[in-house]
């Protein structure tokens, strides 16, 4: 599967989780889940540097304050020499509390501010994509699901279409003329490339989930107590949303934790293929401009994918263990 | 059966001709002329206008839509205009069907760009699939073997870690390291079997094919290892093992078997995607395949091009689709009922 | 987000660095009092008499393909439309042959102009006005059929077109008779010409073949000019006089996807924007050409590479990539690593440009304010920023003229600045002195470049320094070239620049400092300078004699800064390009800043 393909297809329906619910009375599934993912070391690990990330995601202004670092700041006369490299930092000249991480050559910026604020970035253009195809793959799912007939065969169609179409190829080719709507006006480049960026990685997201919903809704409509509540005249709004979700936490629980580092690696994808956010740091942007360096001056490139490479390995692995916290016959 | 396939092609064919329609619209009603788009930077109105009107472009959407789906059944003439044809019978461009659009920037129609770029695409793909299947199902069945010890917590780390790296930077770093710095691999650089015979051939694609494979092994180690250590619980393999056969048997003849029909799905839909074109590896390698035809298109916004090639790999992977959910149908009846 | 990455100029900088040599679509030559006489000096040596064939080296080992790699896609390789420094140097190096070209000396490091296709360097009559060219018996098209002079008249004639065959070269139209109203072989009805923008119909407009400017007598090719052209031997290096076969031309548009060859190499494939390759033209003869040779088996072209890679494959120096070679300037560190491990596959040059920060004259109207800027500029800061190497691939400077420009003087204005210094104590000294302080300058930027964005940051923090308002105005890749020549844009101080179109001071200031054209729409004078005693000055160096006047351009360039503050010198262009070791023969052509395909050779 490349990272797009699980974005497209969501988690593997062959490994999707069944979540057998009752299965062990007294105690809910969700409990259940959480005593199992909480005595789960390798999950806990993980959810600790998720959750690391998140701090610095959130708190980067304040953290580039506690290092003494200035986002784009940099003084080209003073912070680089003949050839445009850094005069301090690493990897040049060893390490110094004043730039971490080393400056930016050309320009002299900072990278680990830069770090800081591309952090902010991958997170929250992932954070948002992923929250957006989950709620759009939710609300189709349960009306595909609930409704028979034609609504349940016109967005199984969607589904399927949008599984057929190329991600990248689309992405690539939709994200100018989205940013295009925006052109006479520039100064709304930057939040126009940041919506196109958004809007592109939901709309080729919500497909698996949607699927995976719908399933679960077929089987449950015809349980007792949706027929209860269906005799008992509720509309079905209601239906939908009071009593069928409830009981499908878990598949969405479940298909958000792995969404969620495959949107993250799809932006820094997109990145690379020149789709991606301007006028504010990202880390998908640090590695367009650090590849020609990389033989030369590899900390510019290597500090941006282990920050990719990290959050996107433990973001996996919590997602699996959430998974397997939920089904009791995966394996481990 | 029969009736199953059939319903299963309809509703393929029906997709297509939906996609086919949603992409044109998306591509040519965009805010952005698409004539402009053909015809490039500082083109004079005038001449804008003749490329509206060859690429008949000044049709309603959908009467272009029919032509285009008429090209795809029967062929088709470029210009698309019939005054312009006549006016200029040399340069008319013939189209045969299942013609899928004629690019004005590169002169030859998308079918002629697409037989170019194809056998790159195929090669790599080849070597890709080759790689990760083997290694994938191989290192699978290691962990599941070994399930709980170093082998399988490293097996399974280290194709999760490979996974998490970008494609790109593993492209990168072996075209830098393994190919330049050590020499280990020639430049890359596509040579057919042609010009190079099979070794060369082969040579030129084991950087690339690898490149692909990687992000592609962590799902086939996975799904081999669950489906595996999932049959071996089964009732019928403690039969099994209990009648005495030995462990090495009972894996490949029973486990193994159990967690075909998955793995051939999966691979299935891979390799229609695969073939589509492997946009990163190829632009990383700079092979002039599909994926690379579509990157190089969109920056020289090459419409018809990009339409082009979204409709054939959407065809792919519909067409594996079918492909998949008919042999599902063979393998497990009950599949046609539901 | 950025539209694309790669194909057509990723930023300011390379922009221009494509349209080096030309003077640019909007003034150059367009200007009637443009009357060019300068010549001779620096750069623009000649030779008449030169034959082929051309020695090729003795470490030349025949045959094989060299591969060039490239950032950037030329615009367009038809002939005609051949204005850009690449296009330029691929057609007339390698494809088609004009009535002229350059050829390399080694002895002087310079390019002088050698005849091609005439026999000499043409025949200029008493008055200056009519032009002859022989043509050289036995010249041959790719196909086998002989080159006529006929040929090389419907190619001029086809350069008149200039609304369907744009961005070509535009002197002819100043120079050659009718040379306003002919408007080329193809509009030949008057609906046609009617179709045509700015149609007036009192202008006597007239197109098809007829068009007695040019004419063909026998293996001759004759020239009328409206006036005198005296540098006339010099354009006619540009492959707008190669020759045409109309026959070949029914689709004017669609010629470029292969024009005729008449030169060493041929079209096998052309992909716009992406590749071309040239094969070995077999009609080609050796001893017709004294500035060619046909020494490897072909030419691969790839256009748009990414440059990460280019750099890293040429720099390895492994495999094919011994036979590669780069046109675009390398990037800091592969500059730093190639110094190190292979200065010989490193080859610096200059190319004829300037880049100029432009204030507008009728904005900021204070001397004192413009010289202020020159002082506030953030020079080191901003081409850093950009990823310039100063001194390598950017030169400061504070002459307009560049170097190697005939006549060129060298001064300093504001006094102590030598093209690289910022000091914003004397930027607000002189802002208070004008009563002007916290000055507004407002310029475009690209806001989708993010080498543009870095320059802007330097820029607002330059000028805040200094005491002015900076107000960067944002703008986009696409539309940047667009939106800094609209007459009526929201800034007040434009970045860009001038190539020379032959080493001569007479293709700068008539083209871009002439009052006549300030204010207009398209900005043919970017700067809106309009000033009376200029104008005079400029008249008066068109009528001297050709001998005086490269000094006199140069002594006008001084004049115009001290009198003036026109323009604030942004440095010179310079060129640093790399290649794999077995390429041979590998030298920048300082005319045009490219490497000179011509007598490129494997070892």
């Amino acid at each position: 599967m490349t990272v797009s393909e699980v974005l497209i297809q969501g988690p593997d329906p062959e490994i999707d989780p069944e979540p057998r619910t009752g299965e062990v009375a007294g105690r809910s599934p969700m409990r259940i889940a959480m005593d199992r993912l909480l005595s789960d070391k390798v999950a806990m690990i993980c959810a600790g540097i998720v959750l690391l990330f998140v701090l610095i995601a959130i708190f980067a202004p304040l953290l580039c304050k506690l290092f003494g670092v200035e986002l784009r700041a940099g003084d080209p006369v003073t912070d680089t020499d003949s050839f445009n490299y850094p005069v301090i930092g690493p990897p040049n000249y060893g390490f110094t509390w004043e730039a971490p991480l080393g400056l930016e050559p050309n320009s002299g910026n900072d990278l680990l501010a830069e770090w800081f604020y591309g952090a902010r970035t991958s997170l929250l253009v992932a954070t948002i994509a992923t929250v957006v195809s989950t709620v759009v793959g939710v609300v189709l799912g349960l009306i595909a699901g609930y409704s028979r007939g034609w609504g349940d065969r016109v967005i199984t169609f969607m589904i399927d279409l949008f599984l057929t179409l190329p991600f990248l190829l689309v992405a690539i080719a939709i994200s100018p003329m989205l940013v295009e709507r925006w052109r006479e006006n520039p100064t709304m480049l930057d939040n126009a490339s940041l919506i196109a960026l958004i809007v592109i990685l939901s709309i080729f997201g919500w497909m698996g989930l949607a699927r995976l919903i719908r399933g679960e809704v077929i089987s449950l409509r015809e349980r007792e107590f949706i027929e209860a509540a269906h005799v008992l005249g509720m509309p079905t709004h209601r239906i939908l949303f009071k009593e069928l979700l409830p009981n499908l936490v878990a598949p969405i629980v479940v298909s958000f934790s792995l969404s969620l580092p495959a949107t993250i690696a799809a932006e820094a994808t997109l990145a690379y293929l020149g789709v991606g956010v301007t006028g504010r740091p990202s880390w998908g942007q640090t590695i367009l401009r650090a590849q020609s360096w990389f033989d030369e001056y590899p900390l510019y490139l290597y500090a941006p994918i282990v920050g990719i490479v990290v959050l996107v390995f433990a973001l996996n692995l919590l997602g699996d263990a959430i998974r397997d916290a939920f089904d009791p016959k995966s394996f481990r | 059966m029969v009736a199953y396939i059939i319903r299963r092609v309809i509703v393929g064919l029906l997709m297509l001709v939906a996609m086919s329609f949603i992409v044109f619209a998306l591509f040519m009603k965009n805010p952005v002329d698409p004539a402009q788009f053909s015809c490039g930077k500082n083109c004079p109105p005038e001449r804008i206008e003749e490329t509206r009107q060859a690429l008949g472009y000044d049709q309603p959407l959908l009467v272009q839509w029919g032509a285009f789906a008429k090209g795809v059944v029967v062929g088709r003439e470029y210009p698309a205009d019939e005054a312009m044809r006549e006016a200029n019978p040399e340069l008319v461009t013939e189209c045969a069907a299942p013609c899928l659009g004629y690019s004005q920037q590169l002169q030859m129609t998308v079918n002629d760009e697409i037989a170019e770029a194809a056998p790159v695409s195929i090669s790599i793909a080849l070597v890709a699939v080759t790689i990760w299947v083997v290694f994938g199902v191989l290192f699978g069945v290691l962990a599941a073997v070994f399930k709980g010890t170093l082998v399988d917590r490293g097996v399974v780390g280290a194709t999760l870690s490979l996974y998490a790296f970008p494609t790109f930077f593993v492209g990168a770093l072996l075209i830098n390291f393994v190919a330049i710095k050590w020499g280990i691999f020639p430049a890359p650089g596509y040579v057919t079997i042609a010009e190079g015979g099979v070794g060369e051939w082969l040579l030129q694609l084991m950087l690339p094919g690898f490149t692909l494979a990687a992000v592609y092994m962590a799902g086939y180690v996975r799904m081999t290892r669950a489906f595996v250590l999932e049959s071996m619980s089964e009732d019928y393999i403690r039969t099994a093992k209990s009648k005495g056969l030995k462990g090495g048997k009972v894996l490949f003849k029973h486990a193994l078997r159990a967690a075909l029909t998955p793995l051939v799905t999966m691979f299935g839909l891979d390799v229609a995607a695969v073939l589509g074109g492997a946009i990163i590896t190829e632009d990383v390698f700079n092979y002039y395949g599909l994926g690379k035809l579509a990157v190089t298109a969109n920056e020289t916004y090459d419409l018809p091009t990009i339409v082009g090639l979204v409709l054939l790999l959407g065809a792919l992977v519909i067409i594996a689709n079918i492909v998949v959910d008919v042999l599902y149908a063979f393998i497990d009846p009950r599949v046609r009922v539901a | 987000m950025r539209l694309k990455r790669t194909v057509i100029a990723a930023s300011a900088i390379a922009a221009l660095t494509l349209t080096a040599a030309c003077g640019g679509g909007d003034g150059g030559g367009e200007d009637p009092a443009g009357e060019f006489k300068a010549g001779g000096g620096a750069g623009a040596g000649k030779d008449a008499t030169a034959e082929g064939p051309l020695e090729i080296p003795s470490d030349a080992k025949m045959g094989g393909t060299i591969s060039v790699v490239t950032n950037n896609a030329p615009a367009t390789l038809d002939p005609t439309r051949t204005y850009y420094t690449d296009s330029g140097a691929i057609m007339s190096g390698l494809v088609t042959r004009s009535l002229t070209q350059y050829v390399y000396d080694e002895k002087s490091g310079d390019s002088i102009l050698v005849p091609d296709l005439a026999t000499d360097l043409g025949q200029v009559s008493e008055d200056g006005l009519t032009w002859t060219f022989t043509l050289k018996d036995g010249i041959k098209y790719e196909d086998g059929t002989d080159v006529t002079a006929e040929d090389v008249v419907y190619g001029i004639k086809r350069s008149f077109a200039t609304d369907t065959l744009t961005d070509g070269p535009t002197y002819q139209t100043t120079f050659f008779k009718d040379g306003q109203k002919y408007k080329g072989p193809f509009a030949d009805t008057d609906a046609e010409l009617q179709k045509l923008p700015d149609y007036d119909a009192s202008a006597g407009w007239y197109g098809g073949e007829d068009y007695d400017g040019v004419e063909a007598d026998g293996n001759k090719v004759i020239i009328h000019l409206a006036q005198a052209f005296p540098e006339l031997d010099y354009y006619a290096s540009f492959p707008v006089f190669s020759p045409i076969p109309k026959a070949k031309d029914k689709d004017p548009l669609a010629y470029e996807s292969h024009p005729m060859a008449t030169g060493p190499y041929k079209f096998e494939s052309y992909k716009p924007g992406t590749s071309l390759k040239l094969v070995k033209n077999d009609q080609w003869a050796a001893d017709t050409d004294p500035g060619r040779f046909q020494a490897v088996d072909a030419f691969d072209f790839k256009f748009a590479q990414d440059t990460a890679k280019i750099e890293n494959q040429i720099l390895g120096d492994k495999g094919a990539a011994q036979s590669m070679i780069g046109y675009d300037d390398v990037t800091p560190p592969t500059y730093k690593s190639i110094k190190e491990k292979a200065p010989e596959n490193l080859i610096e040059g200059t190319s004829p440009c300037t880049y100029m920060y432009r204030p507008d004259q009728t904005k900021i109207t204070d001397k004192k304010v413009r010289e202020a800027i020159s002082w506030a500029y953030p020079y080191q800061a901003a081409w850093k920023a950009s990823g310039e190497i100063v001194g390598v691939t950017i030169q400061p400077g504070t002459s307009l003229l560049p170097p190697g420009t005939a006549g060129r003087v060298e001064y300093q204005y504001p006094k102590g600045q030598d093209g690289q210094t910022t000091d914003p104590e004397k930027a607000k000294a002189l802002l208070k002195e004008a009563g002007a302080e916290g000055f507004e300058i407002k310029w475009y930027y690209e806001r989708d470049d993010e080498q543009s964005v870095a320059k802007k940051d330097q820029m607002v923090k330059g000028f805040e320094a200094a005491g002015f308002k900076a107000t960067p105005v944002a703008s986009t890749d696409e539309t940047y070239r667009d939106d800094q020549s609209n007459l009526d844009a929201p800034i007040n101080l434009r970045y860009g620049g001038w190539c020379s179109d032959w080493p001569s001071g007479g293709s700068w200031f008539p083209a871009q400092w002439i009052g006549s054209n300030a204010n207009k729409p398209g900005m043919p004078n970017p700067t809106n300078f309009k000033e009376a005693d200029a104008d005079a000055k400029q008249a008066e160096i068109l009528k001297m004699d050709a001998d005086k006047v490269p000094a006199a351009w140069g002594e006008f360039d001084k004049w115009m800064q001290e009198t003036y503050m026109v323009e604030i010198n942004a440095g010179y262009d310079a060129n640093a390009f790399i290649k794999g070791s077995l390429v041979g023969g590998v030298v920048n052509d300082p005319v045009k800043g490219m490497p000179s395909f011509s007598i490129m050779y494997l070892k």
